[in-house]
């Protein structure tokens, strides 16, 4: 029995719909990260499953029960809120107690309770403050404090690591998951950055246009996304897009490219005959000074080092630019001008043109 | 940074001098007049030193005025009695009614929220006897003439709008997200509003109910209508005190002292509230 | 898999209802004040005076054609917008001036502003009274100071001729302060880079005043207009403790008329026109209140 079963939930607002018939499960202590560009409706998935909203049709399960139509404080989920939601008017302390007050605890029990869970993580020196005087940091703790210390089954976060600094949210993407594990819930996780859905992640569910696209591993969602607006949104910088319609040539499907033929992998004969996208990841393009087999002429037109990688900006013959990430900056003495580039065969990505779906090589 | 002459601070301050006599003066006089007997008042050139008495305010407190004719009882304290009990219910019972009220209106976005809003909004600029004076002709066929509970009513018209519309602005003010937080967190509606809305409408709550503590208070209009002599506050009670015969200039002078102490207390004690109230009431809403 | 329900239908009922039953107290207000309102509108339209109940019926709209030949009305309206013009202006003069004397946030500024905030703390009706024993010839100290100037016999409130001015004089004393604590708010919200980019271009103070101060408190100045345009032109208690009205029909505004009527002549009908009337005139200007001030929350919501 999954513990989040989330069936065909329909909701809108005056602006317009947001979810249009999602659907997704949980089983106990998987994280599953819920993951979109901004505005599509993540966090107010989250809502609905919380009890905050209500949906205009669909079901929502939770530990086996029919909760769609109950109050929130029936619920038994902790939620963290992206802009955390501290009381102001009480300290660090009687914001994560509030999670317990309500229940049948004694003062003692709760502040044992408490104080474990401000000891994991490592906010005790700050118990007594008022969120005001609280960094970001703090705050995103203290709500993630307040999400936990009651135990619950099912957890909710809400972008928790968007409003911290670039080096807590790096520390915190490396405590978060034992900290998540080591509480047994089973974890909803929204979260716009594709890193964090693929370091975080046991399934990531990819919210685009008000429904489900992609519901997968992270592996799975990377090398095999279902969608070409999926597989943009996997990748920095993101995939390169190149629009071709791939004909047959002895047998093996081929493409035009800055004005070279390239082969595709045997696997793809499929996809002749149609218009598709063919998507190039910048990291598979090799930017070369003499050309090899399966290279195309490029101008490099703009380098920027990036310290771990450097992208490079091409121009192919016929006009395409195109992103070319290399390891390191050894580019240092990278010059711009005439060069040749080439991929890796099997590393592309066929979509279909006009519905944007992938094309399965008859591999896989 | 200004550089301002030592002129211009002359002038300034000379300015604000005559502005704060021009303000404070009658305040001062009258005060001064309370504890003066009769000769005192009438003598002329008026002097501010004489020998204080408290006369007045034992004939007041007393009820008892013994002149050299007899003596006479003055009902003032009975009117300052209806002034505290009148304002003090009219502001608790719209605080009660009104804050949950504002609340709705804050969170919900029901159908005639907005009308009945800007009907409470619009009316609160109309003119009082309008309402009023059909409202005479409806109390006295239903017997609430000259009634604590038929003034307390009609006071609900000064006190529920200005309620209505401060709180409803510091609700919203609060972000909704910390209200499901704490619901998440396993409270219900009901101690949602109580332990995390109202608290943390606190400020606005407190400058509304005090200043529709003193529209009440101050009030005139209403109780002249709707009240007679032993329900009527010390607004109404005043001008018919001046009206009576036999009465002393110096009481008057005590009465008007006594009626309106409370106010410029409220005013001097919790002056942040109302300053806030008032240009945030007006400005902000 | 058997789905239990946790306190489905009952919660659904129970959201829907909830605002209704909280807004209940003020929709009960809303109608307590709309039931005198269409009573007074209906009472315009008809023939009514107390005293004679017989002769009650429905007459329409001639109460109002009435009113526009009628010299006394006619009078009404002008005191009326006399006393307005008078106190509004007179006030956002001087609150004005008050408001940029106290500007700065000293200990003595701050001081002084709230005390002046007592003559607004008073009872209209009282500080009336206040200004009747002040004014009185007998031994009021400002009928004393007048002489001493040199005028003898200023008769304040009991001369047509200097009636109005007492009564203004009273309206300014009493509303002024609202007026300064508005612009005051006003003034120190204004943002400091303006001022101090004029005055590092050595920009004259009168050309500051004029063109970037005043432009800038419009809101306030509009809103604080408002407000006092809306109470003047309905003033009661100052001019009724004051003089009842008096002397003879000088002061006679719309709602001292309008209860003379009702109480001294039991003339129903004619008190409730002019009271509709005189609604119609505070309507269209409140209107313009609150639509203005609904734009400015919503501008300032989308901002926050």
């Amino acid at each position: 029995m999954a513990q989040i079963e989330v069936q065909n939930l329909h909701k809108s607002f005056k602006t317009g719909k947001v979810l249009n018939g999602v659907s997704l499960d949980a089983e106990t202590g998987q994280i599953v990260v819920i993951f979109g560009p901004s505005g599509t409706g993540k966090t107010v998935l989250l809502r609905l499953i919380a009890g905050v909203e209500e949906p205009d049709a669909g079901t929502i399960m939770l530990q086996g029960r029919d909760m769609t139509e109950a109050a929130p404080e029936a619920r038994g989920v902790g939620m963290a809120f992206q802009n955390f939601a501290l009381f102001p008017h009480m300290s660090a302390y009687d914001n994560i107690a509030s999670a317990l007050t309500a229940g049948p605890m004694t003062a003692m029990q709760i502040k044992a309770k408490v104080d474990k869970v401000a000891a994991l993580l490592k906010i005790t020196h700050v118990m007594q403050h008022a969120p005001r005087e609280l960094s970001n940091g703090q705050k995103q703790r203290t709500a993630l404090a307040r999400a936990l210390v009651s135990d619950p089954r099912i957890l909710l976060l809400d972008d928790p690591l968007r409003n911290v600094d670039a080096k807590l949210r790096y520390e915190m993407r490396l405590e978060l998951p034992s900290l998540l594990k080591a509480s047994g819930s089973t974890v909803l996780y929204v979260t716009q950055d594709y890193k964090e859905a693929m370091a975080l992640g046991d399934k990531i569910a990819v919210l685009l246009d008000g429904a489900f696209v992609q519901i997968a591993t992270p592996a799975e969602v990377y090398r095999k996304p279902a969608s070409l607006g999926v597989a943009q949104l996997f990748g920095d910088p993101a995939l390169n897009m190149v629009p071709a319609a791939p004909v047959l040539r002895n047998g093996a499907p081929v493409f035009e490219l800055g004005g070279a033929t390239l082969a595709m992998p045997v696997s793809y004969a499929g996809a002749a005959g149609r218009d598709c996208v063919i998507g190039i990841r910048p990291e598979a393009l090799v930017v070369e000074e003499q050309p090899g087999p399966g290279s195309f002429p490029v101008e490099v037109v703009a380098v920027t080092p990036l310290n771990e990688k450097s992208v490079l900006l091409l121009r192919t013959m016929d006009g395409r630019e195109l992103l070319a990430s290399e390891p390191g900056d050894e580019v240092a003495s990278r010059r711009h001008g005439p060069a040749c580039a080439r991929f890796d065969a099997d590393s592309i990505l066929v979509f279909d043109a006009a519905s944007g779906l992938r094309i399965a090589s008859q591999l896989n | 940074m200004e550089h301002t002459s030592t002129l211009e601070r002359l002038i300034r301050g000379v300015l604000i001098a005559l502005v704060l006599l021009f303000f404070l003066f009658p305040i001062f006089w009258i005060f001064l007049m309370s504890f003066q007997t009769n000769e005192d008042i009438l003598r002329i050139p008026p002097s501010v030193l004489f020998t204080p008495t408290i006369s007045n305010y034992q004939a007041l407190i007393t009820g008892k005025l013994v002149t050299v004719a007899g003596t006479l009882d003055i009902a003032f304290m009975k009117n300052l009695w209806n002034s505290v009990l009148l304002s003090t219910v009219s502001v608790g019972l719209a605080l009660i009614l009104g804050v949950p009220a504002a609340y709705a209106f804050a969170r919900f976005k029901f159908p005639l929220s907005e009308d009945i809003a800007f009907t409470l909004l619009s009316f609160r600029f109309a003119p009082p006897l309008l309402v009023l004076l059909p409202l005479s002709l409806y109390y006295e066929q239903i017997g609430l003439t000259d009634t604590y509970v038929g003034l307390i009513w009609v006071y609900q018209l000064i006190a529920l709008p200005l309620i209505l519309w401060i709180v409803r602005g510091y609700f919203e003010d609060i972000s909704p997200d910390i209200e499901s937080a704490y619901r998440i967190a396993g409270h219900s509606w009901w101690r949602t509003f109580t332990r995390i809305a109202v608290p943390l409408a606190g400020p606005g709550i407190a400058a509304s109910g005090l200043l529709a503590f003193i529209f009440c208070w101050n009030n005139f209009v209403f109780a002249l209508i709707l009240a007679s002599a032993d329900k009527q506050p010390v607004t109404v009670g005043s001008l018919a005190f001046v009206t009576a015969s036999g009465i002393q200039y110096g009481q008057i002078a005590a009465a008007i002292v006594l009626s309106i102490t409370p106010t410029l207390a409220i005013a001097l004690w919790a002056q942040r509230y109302l300053v806030e109230g008032l240009s945030l009431g007006a400005v902000k809403g | 898999m058997t789905a239990i329900a946790a306190e489905p239908v009952l919660r659904r009922r129970k959201t829907r209802l909830l605002p209704y039953i909280l807004s209940l107290p003020a929709l009960i207000v809303c109608v307590g004040i709309l039931i005198p309102f269409v009573t007074a509108v209906y009472y315009s339209m008809l023939r009514f005076r107390l005293n004679m109940p017989a002769m009650k019926g429905f007459i329409w709209f001639d109460n109002y054609m009435s009113f526009l030949s009628d010299a006394e009305f006619w009078n009404t309206v002008r005191v009326s917008l006399l006393y307005t013009g008078l106190t509004v202006g007179f006030e956002l003069v001087f609150g004005l001036i008050i408001a940029m004397l106290l500007q700065k946030r000293t200990r003595f500024n701050n001081m002084a502003s709230i005390l002046l905030l007592l003559p607004l703390m008073t009872a209209p009706a009282l500080a009336a009274l206040m200004w009747k024993l002040m004014t009185n010839p007998n031994f009021g100290v400002l009928s004393y100071l007048v002489q001493l100037l040199g005028v003898t016999d200023f008769k304040w409130a009991s001369a047509p001729g200097s009636a109005l001015f007492t009564v203004v004089l009273v309206d300014i004393w009493v509303y002024t302060p609202f007026i300064m604590i508005l612009l005051l708010a006003g003034l120190r919200s204004l943002p400091r880079q303006p001022f101090e980019a004029a005055a590092l271009d050595g920009v004259p103070r009168r050309f500051v005043f004029f063109r970037i101060t005043l432009p800038m408190l419009m809101p306030y100045m509009m809103t604080a207009t408002l407000f006092r345009l809306l109470d003047a032109i309905q003033q009661f208690d100052i001019i009724y403790s004051m003089t009842q009205g008096g002397p003879g029909n000088t002061l006679l505004v719309f709602q001292v008329r309008s209860y003379l009527e009702f109480y001294q002549y039991t003339n129903v009908a004619k008190s409730a026109t002019l009271l509709v009337i005189l609604w119609a005139i505070t309507y269209a200007l409140s209107n313009v209140f609150i639509k203005q001030h609904l734009k400015l929350r919503e501008r300032a919501r989308g901002l926050a």
